[in-house]
């Protein structure tokens, strides 16, 4: 159990719950209802700049030419920034938490990799002259083959999306192109199962659609610092990506944040705030930039489409011998938290169920589609789709009811699951036969009476004999680590002119591991220690 | 260039405005024209309107009903003897969009929208317009074909004849979202009877085409016919006959011309 150390923190958390079946009243619920809530689009700064990109018409093509002299003349244009412009023009969100390569520049450099890739930025006196000079921008595109298939795109010879991953596929510890999951032999147990199933599965991108689309406002203020208004759903994450692709301590910035009109996910991927906050370098003005609703449709970023199979072997008594998932996340162009996502599903396979031959390979993806990114349960929805129409399937090919099918292959506290970690805190009998109470559905009383506290752990706790596989094991890497993480580079690209940056700091000293015995969890490394 | 507003009096100085200025566009309620301003359509630069009466007038005394260019859908929605167009006034967009969108702007809606213009196509409407050269009506066949060069002329109003029962005139929208998803594809039907045999049929189809079209082929084999099953089987095989759908996020040109005999045997059968 998660220890909160009350001694310490007794503020921290109210131990006292009793919320369920009260009416409680949401705390942001007055604002909204009464139209009094700010956001970030509310502030309208004297001065105030606005800034639109030109995005790629193609879906993947190189770069010959950017013609923007007639755009710099027209009506209003403050400044174009060019790729060049971003003194760190290639970043990947989760460098900050030492996990990736650095993929993705704020603005395309040498080829485009989706529809829609902002190219150049365009800070005009307002957003009418700004589309105007885009329209006035001429890009000469050689296009390139494109692959828009997750599983054309690992095939031998397919098109390199993104040159960080000459096989389309994010390369996990520098060595393997997946997520591999081996618990048991999962194929020695198809072979002797009473039934194999093999089903395809698919899902489809989803937009978050928030009534707020992304944008931020950044506005140079004194002693060399920024302030920023943004729309963001992750503020300090967002003020870290900032620093690192604008090469100034994170303290340049003060990041005000608050209410977000809907983020679900597709607000943490600071899209709009460095390029901001680079205008306001440049012009020494506020500058606004704000995604229009066809930019949030269209090119902001989704929930990642996935590509499922799925093949189980179940005995005739509807006890699951086996379970064989491959799965193919589309990252899109870029990684973004799709690397993350794979990562999240290989340790939630197969399911919340006990079954005790697991083997499961999870890709990671590049296709030239647009980057995909968080969005609630991401990693875990699609699949926890396909597995639980398969569970359908499988209790009707055994003839049995699904509800008791479930039941009987539900995971029990004690239960070692196929990411080698004890199951506690199990719950999913209960919930089904709650389900089945209020649909009325009847199930029978041996399925009544079981718990997710009995008859869990002994043979179930073990870890079956699991073969290797032939294949010399590389050293993996201390850590996947960036540059980001060591000491600034000695600053050798000549830094925005006006107003001139506060000189960088020194690197803060890497805090120290946590020494007072409190929980540390990464999400993406799957520790956890105590 | 800052976009500049422009409010007249009357429709003929309105007109007049949208004649001389080639990026003028006439504003009615809304629901394109500032779609495609916040969207950065650069094109337009001057913004015209009108505040004549006339423009949003209803009138539905005689057997013939005539709409104003400005009526909105909710209006078309809240006027009883307008039951007959409350089925197509419905399925457009939610109550924002309908309190504002108006009966002329649908007339230049294009795919997977301007679904009441499916309806008045069904229906052999006519559009009052108003150009340079004055104002003139033009059947809604001609006007939908011209659509694209009707730049310097005003709509003012639609007119259509109330069909003769409320089993003469059939509509359905097939959306994915409901109860507001753009048209994957729309049906109307008029189906006039003489003598238990139908005389004149139109059938209308939006986004089987660039602009709402007449499913010709489908309407001859019902002329002269009663609705039984083997006319309502031979309407629905002839339904893609001329259609020219295409690709969009909502259904692909493939899946249309899959659909639209469906749901076209439906619609005669008055099946949901």
């Amino acid at each position: 159990m998660l220890e909160l150390r009350k001694d310490i923190f007794a503020d921290e958390r109210d131990d006292n719950l009793k919320e369920i079946g009260k009416g409680t009243q949401r705390q942001d619920m007055l604002g909204h209802i009464t139209g009094t809530s700010s956001y970030f689009g509310d502030h309208k700064l004297q001065g105030m700049l606005h800034l639109k990109v030109v995005r790629s018409t193609q879906a993947h093509a190189r770069l010959r030419r950017i013609d923007t002299t007639e755009a710099e003349r027209s009506a209003g244009v403050r400044r174009i920034i060019r790729g060049a412009d971003v003194p760190r023009n290639l970043n990947t969100l989760l460098s900050l938490i030492n996990f990736g390569k650095d993929d993705e520049p704020s603005l395309a450099v040498d080829k485009v990799r989706y529809k829609g890739e902002p190219i150049l930025a365009i800070v005009a006196d307002s957003e009418r002259e700004a589309f105007e000079a885009i329209a006035k921008v001429r890009i000469d595109y050689e296009p390139l083959p494109t692959v828009f298939d997750v599983e054309d795109a690992l095939k031998p010879g397919a098109p390199v999306v993104n040159e960080t991953y000459p096989k389309n596929a994010f390369i996990y510890h520098d060595v393997y192109d997946h997520q591999r999951l081996r618990f048991g032999d999962a194929d020695a147990a198809l072979a002797t199962a009473d039934h194999v199933l093999e089903q395809r599965y698919q899902m489809s991108p989803i937009e978050h659609a928030p009534t707020e689309t992304n944008g931020a406002i950044a506005a140079p203020d004194t002693n060399g610092r920024y302030v920023v208004y943004t729309s963001t759903q992750a503020l300090f994450f967002s003020v870290d990506t900032c620093a690192k692709i604008l090469d100034v301590p994170s303290n340049t910035f003060h990041f005000i944040g608050g209410t977000v009109g809907g983020g679900f996910g597709g607000k943490v991927d600071t899209l709009t705030e460095p390029l901001a906050i680079l205008g306001a370098m440049l012009t020494g003005r506020p500058v606004r930039y704000v995604f229009g609703r066809e930019e949030e449709m269209q090119y902001g970023p989704p929930r990642g489409a996935e590509r499922i199979y799925i093949k189980d072997g179940v005995m005739r008594d509807g006890r699951i011998v086996a379970r064989k998932i491959r799965a193919f996340f589309d990252s899109g162009a870029y990684t973004r938290l799709s690397s993350y996502a794979a990562v999240k599903c290989a340790a939630h396979l197969p399911g919340p169920y006990t079954i005790p031959n697991v083997y499961g390979d999870v890709y990671c993806v590049f296709t030239n589609r647009t980057p995909a990114t968080a969005m609630r349960g991401f990693g875990v929805t699609a699949m926890d789709f396909a597995i639980e129409c398969q569970m359908d399937k499988l209790a009707n090919l055994v003839g049995m009811d699904p509800m008791e099918f479930r039941i009987l292959n539900a995971y029990r506290d004690g239960d070692m699951k196929a990411h080698r970690r004890e199951a506690k805190n199990t719950a999913l009998i209960e919930c089904v036969q709650v389900a089945a109470e209020k649909a009325k559905w009847p199930i029978r009383d041996e399925f009544r009476r079981a718990s997710s506290r009995k008859d869990g752990g002994g043979s179930r706790a073990v870890i079956p004999p699991t073969p290797t596989e032939s294949r010399a094991r590389p050293a993996a890497p201390a850590q996947q680590r960036t540059s980001y993480d060591r000491a600034p580079m000695t600053a050798t690209r000549e830094p925005p002119r006006e107003p001139p940056p506060p000189a960088p700091l020194p690197p803060p000293p890497r805090p120290a591991a946590p020494s007072h015995g409190a929980t540390r969890f990464s999400s993406v490394f799957g520790t956890r220690r105590r | 260039m800052a976009v500049t507003v422009k409010t007249f009096a009357n429709a003929s100085e309105a007109t007049g405005a949208l004649a001389s200025d080639r990026a003028a566009r006439y504003l009615g309620g809304g629901t394109l024209v500032m779609r495609a301003l916040n969207e950065g359509d650069v094109s337009i630069s001057t913004i015209v309107r009108a505040r004549d009466q006339a423009l949003t007038r209803i009138d539905v005394s005689g057997p013939r009903v005539t709409l104003g260019a400005g009526v909105t859908f909710a209006r078309v929605l809240a006027e009883r003897d307008l039951a007959f167009l409350h089925a197509p006034a419905r399925s457009i967009g939610g109550p924002a969009v309908r309190n504002m969108g108006t009966v002329g702007g649908n007339l230049f809606a294009t795919n997977p929208y301007g679904d009441f213009t499916v309806a008045l196509l069904a229906l052999d409407a006519t559009i009052a317009v108003q150009g340079g050269f004055g104002s003139r009506d033009i059947p809604i066949e001609e006007f939908l074909q011209g659509r694209e060069r009707q730049a310097g002329t005003l709509v003012l109003s639609v007119s259509c004849t109330r069909p003769a029962s409320s089993e003469a005139f059939r509509y359905r929208k097939i959306a994915r979202i409901k109860p507001k998803g753009g048209s994957v594809i729309t049906l109307a039907a008029h189906l006039p009877v003489s003598g238990g045999r139908i005389a004149g049929a139109r059938i209308a189809l939006g986004s089987m085409a660039p602009t709402p079209i007449r499913a010709r082929a489908a309407e001859r084999t019902l002329e002269g016919r009663s609705l039984d099953a083997a006319t309502i089987a031979a309407a629905a095989s002839a339904a893609t006959e001329g259609t020219s759908p295409s690709d969009n996020a909502l259904g692909s040109a493939w899946y249309r011309r899959e659909i639209v005999g469906v749901y076209l045997r439906r619609l005669l059968a008055e099946q949901e």
